[in-house]
């Protein structure tokens, strides 16, 4: 289901884009993609779910038009992804379409011959426009002759309309499918291999639903088709009403302990219930995962929180948003909240329904410092104010303080990821040399969304610094303080709406590249599919230039074994060096980061700023971070300038080194 | 300074702020309208027809207090496009003639051409209204109510709603998504390619690159959402408050179908 509704999704955003946007009319041919790869994958009901709701998000945004492109995508997507399945080729989908573009032509003059006068106006609009064109033509005599033969040609054609359209739907749907069979087998053959990442299923269980006191006895878990254990043996009992902390480093099975308290079968050893486990379901076990934005579901709070219960529930809406501190916020938008008001959101979500088992899953690691304190606030009650036991997986040691109980799974294990091999910082006796050259001057610089529209909204006001070379600036702000903003507009991705931003003494925005900037979703910039044509494509040099790959991909402190690695089997600390290590070897004149810490583990996190810094200190990168978090940045950005709500406030201590 | 210059963007999926009568109606009796009168213009997409609705459409206009801003700037190759339709086919002449001072200029082909321009124009702007107006999450809601007599036919109304609810909910993500996807691809360099061949050659790879980079994430996306659904014990409710038409919505109703029969009524007997 999600995945009609996000490829619905997905269709509707580059039908759009093809409508909306002049001269990508090309892209409506790729719209067809999703919707044959749901095809292919799934039942047709799915398919007719996502095209049924892709339309209409066409057709709320770009009317009829989209409403058709999406139809007429969801149709050729759907007969190429069907073919794919049934593992025919090429001659298969030429014929196929032939026969489907015929139907379709039959609609279209069947829906024409009953739209008599419709059909009467578009054609005689036509006829004027080129009899005008034919008076004007003919005023030159040279041109005489063919104008009027033109004429002739075009009165025979609308003579014979039905013939026409029938060649030409089937010509195009020909096309469509051909040159859509073509994209999908090269996407397909591209995720072939990605791991497939979903991890919870409905446990096919009967009975009183019963989840705690579970007791789990040696549980040892596997993968299928994995070479080591994802869970050690493990003997763990949750007790009703108790809070239990679970930490320890990524791999060390922390995720793999959620699925099996949530029904997956261990591969060894007993877990044992009273009851059934009752995912989702009143007094059964509820999760909470780590992403905020995929946790929420409805577009409006209040809708968010009763999402999924069977018909006819009741709920305190009120209530339980109140008891995670988002009273009174009933009405909002969910696509407005910050994630730690979505985690919380989901919180309540849970509370729903009334579990007797809450999970919470590393729900704090894509959150901001004060989301996570008013986050960890409502979960330390949780245990007092209702009946029910919290199990609060967490790779931060000091989030598991307030639980009754802490178990540390990296500990059953020698683990080798805590260990830094990196060298000792050398900060102090390797200063920078401060030379006075700016890389970065701002001065003015203001950015309004959508200005002159209803919906204007000021990001960023009058902000002005300048970043020297080898520096390292730290540039802090809460959510929606638009730092993010800040970032595109120095990385030249945005124009300001007033004010400048210089690179080197020319704007920024024409000079788009020469600030590197690294998003926080690394996964959106890794474009190739293996790690060596990512890093020649993002420098711009030849894939078949090993030495240079190499190079840098050492820079970044990478194996050179890593070169032939698809992109898809990287985690996630190694995407974000490959992303860097595209950007350094273009050398750019500074480097924006864009939360580069957010989601990697306590090793990957203290991994990446050491290099970092070194860079810094060693190579004289200009070096800008963007985060809501301060915590052990002090080395690589000794410098510190706070945005609030689009001003800037410099910090206290550094103010003296303001311009 | 640049701002004047500034084009207005175009802004997707967000009701003007501010409420009104309009505002306040049902969403589902916006979507019948819009049926509706689509249905009606293409049967009879005659002047009267036309005008009528065009009016209706300016009148829900002033009604909603939209502002001029809400439309996006025009391109200017849009303008001179419809400019050039608009000579060719005035010169294409056709009955009636407009006696103008001394010279009879015959416009029957430029009335044709308005015709159908103003046709495209209120078919657009009527969807436009719908976005205007409507909260995205009033959709879903409205759809299962209007959708309830095509459950007897074993059409799985509640599932498509509720996939139209997550789609319209993963929407500006995706957006986002795509902003960065584009982003990240202007930052590259661009390469230097010696021929034709390489050049298409290298452009195919492209496109299939960026392709399969936009629905990884898109997949990856969607297991996550699918997770949540399976946390939440699968799907159900999808909104809080009730959905279904109040009185003001049989009021715009009734206006609707009064204005439809005079429309077709007009239309069939060629009156005026």
């Amino acid at each position: 289901m999600a995945q009609a509704a996000v490829m619905g999704s997905l269709s509707a955003a580059l039908t759009i884009v093809s409508v909306v946007v002049p001269f990508a009319g090309g892209l409506s041919l790729l719209v067809a993609v999703p919707m044959g790869l749901l095809a292919y994958r799934y039942r047709l009901r799915v398919l007719l779910a996502s095209a049924f709701a892709a339309s209409t998000v066409a057709f709320l945004i770009a009317g009829i038009s989209g409403f058709m492109v999406v139809l007429n995508c969801a149709y050729v997507g759907g007969v190429t992804g069907i073919i794919k399945r049934r593992g025919r080729g090429t001659p298969t989908v030429i014929a196929v379409s032939a026969v489907a573009g015929f139907l379709n032509g039959v609609w279209i003059v069947a829906a024409l011959m009953v739209l008599v006068r419709l059909r009467t106006l578009t054609f005689d609009a036509m006829t004027a426009n080129v009899d005008g064109l034919v008076t004007a033509m003919s005023q030159f005599e040279p041109l005489r002759q063919s104008a009027q033969d033109a004429r002739a040609l075009f009165g025979t054609a609308l003579q014979y309309w039905p013939v026409l359209i029938m060649g030409y739907s089937i010509f195009t749907i020909m096309v469509v499918s051909v040159v859509g069979w073509w994209a999908l087998s090269r996407v397909l053959e591209r995720l072939r291999g990605i791991p497939d990442v979903h991890k919870l299923e409905i446990p096919g269980e009967s009975g009183p639903v019963a989840p705690v006191p579970a007791r789990l006895r040696e549980v040892r878990f596997r993968y299928p088709g994995a070479a080591r254990d994802a869970l050690q043996p493990l003997s763990l009992t949750v007790e009703p009403g108790q809070h239990v902390a679970i930490t320890g480093a990524n791999g060390s099975g922390k995720t793999t302990l959620m699925l099996l308290l949530c029904g997956r079968q261990p591969t060894s050893g007993s877990i044992e219930r009273p009851g059934a486990v009752g995912l989702g379901q009143v007094d059964g076990t509820a999760v909470v995962m780590q992403h905020p934005e995929s946790q929420v579901l409805g577009s409006r709070v209040a809708d968010d929180v009763v999402w999924g219960l069977p018909p006819g529930t009741r709920t305190d809406v009120g209530g339980l948003l109140g008891e995670v501190g988002l009273a009174g916020m009933e009405e909002r938008e969910t696509g407005g909240l910050s994630g730690g008001e979505l985690q919380r959101l989901a919180v309540a979500s849970a509370l729903a329904r009334r579990p007797s088992m809450l999970i919470a899953d590393e729900i704090t690691s894509m959150v901001d410092q004060q989301g996570r304190e008013a986050l960890l606030g409502v979960l330390s009650g949780l245990t007092q104010r209702h009946r029910m036991a919290l199990v609060h997986i967490t790779h931060y040691d000091n989030e598991a303080r307030t639980a009754d109980r802490a178990v540390n799974l990296s500990e059953s294990r020698d683990n080798m990821v805590m260990v830094s091999h990196a060298t000792p910082p050398t900060a102090s006796t390797h200063p920078a040399p401060r030379s006075s050259a700016p890389v970065l001057e701002l001065s003015g610089v203001g950015y309004e969304y959508a200005s002159r529209t209803p919906w204007a909204k000021t990001a960023l006001r009058d902000v002005s610094f300048t970043v020297n070379e080898g520096e390292g600036v730290l540039i802090h702000g809460g959510n929606g303080s638009g730092k993010s903003t800040l970032a595109w507009i120095m990385a030249g991705l945005t124009s300001p709406t007033s004010g400048s931003c210089l690179v080197g003494g020319r704007p920024a925005d024409d000079r788009v590249g020469d600030v590197a900037i690294a998003f926080q979703a690394a996964r959106l910039q890794l474009l190739r599919s293996r790690v060596d044509l990512e890093v020649a494509s993002a420098a711009g040099f030849s894939p078949q230039d090993t030495g240079r790959v190499i190079a840098a991909l050492s820079t970044v402190g990478l194996d050179a074994s890593l070169a032939g690695r698809r992109i898809d089997q990287l985690s996630g600390g190694q995407m974000r060096r490959v992303v860097i290590a595209g950007l350094l070897a273009r050398w750019p004149q500074a480097l924006i980061l864009d939360e580069p810490l957010a989601g990697l583990d306590a090793a990957s996190q203290h991994g990446l700023l050491r290099l970092l810094t070194d860079l810094r200190l060693n190579n004289g990168l200009t070096v800008i971070v963007i985060s809501h978090d301060f915590a052990g940045l002090e080395e690589l950005c000794p410098r510190t300038l706070h945005l609030d709500r689009g001003l800037l406030a410099s910090a206290p201590a550094e103010a003296g080194e303001m311009p | 300074m640049s701002a004047a210059r500034q084009r207005r963007p175009v802004v997707l999926l967000r009701p003007v702020p501010g409420t009104s009568v309009i505002h306040e109606l049902w969403a589902g009796t916006k979507l019948i309208t819009v049926f509706v009168i689509s249905l009606l213009l293409a049967f009879y997409p005659g002047w009267f027809a036309i005008g009528l609705m065009a009016a209706l459409v300016v009148l829900v206009i002033r009604l909603a207090h939209i502002p001029r801003g809400v439309l996006p700037s025009v391109p200017r190759w849009l303008w001179i496009l419809l400019l050039l339709g608009a000579v060719t086919a005035t010169l294409g002449g056709g009955e009636p003639v407009l006696h103008l001072w001394a010279v009879d200029l015959e416009i029957g082909g430029l009335l044709k051409f308005l015709r159908f321009t103003l046709l495209s124009i209120v078919l657009l702007g009527l969807g436009a209204l719908v976005s205007w107006t409507t909260n995205v999450a009033d959709v879903a809601p409205a759809v299962v109510t209007l959708g309830r007599p095509l459950r007897p036919l074993r059409i799985p109304v509640d599932d498509w709603a509720v996939a139209l609810a997550l789609s319209l909910r993963a929407f500006p993500m995706l957006l986002d998504e795509f902003r960065l996807l584009y982003a990240s691809r202007r930052l590259r360099p661009r390469p230097v390619l010696p021929d034709g061949r390489a050049r298409r050659r290298r452009w195919a790879t492209e496109l299939v690159d960026l392709l399969a980079a936009g629905i990884t994430v898109a997949l990856r996306r969607a297991d996550e959402m699918g997770d949540a659904i399976t946390a939440r014990g699968g799907t159900g409710q999808i909104s809080a408050a009730p959905s279904r038409p109040k009185r003001a919505d049989w009021v715009a109703l009734s206006i609707l179908a009064a204005l439809s029969a005079l429309a077709i009524v007009v239309e069939v007997r060629g009156l005026l």
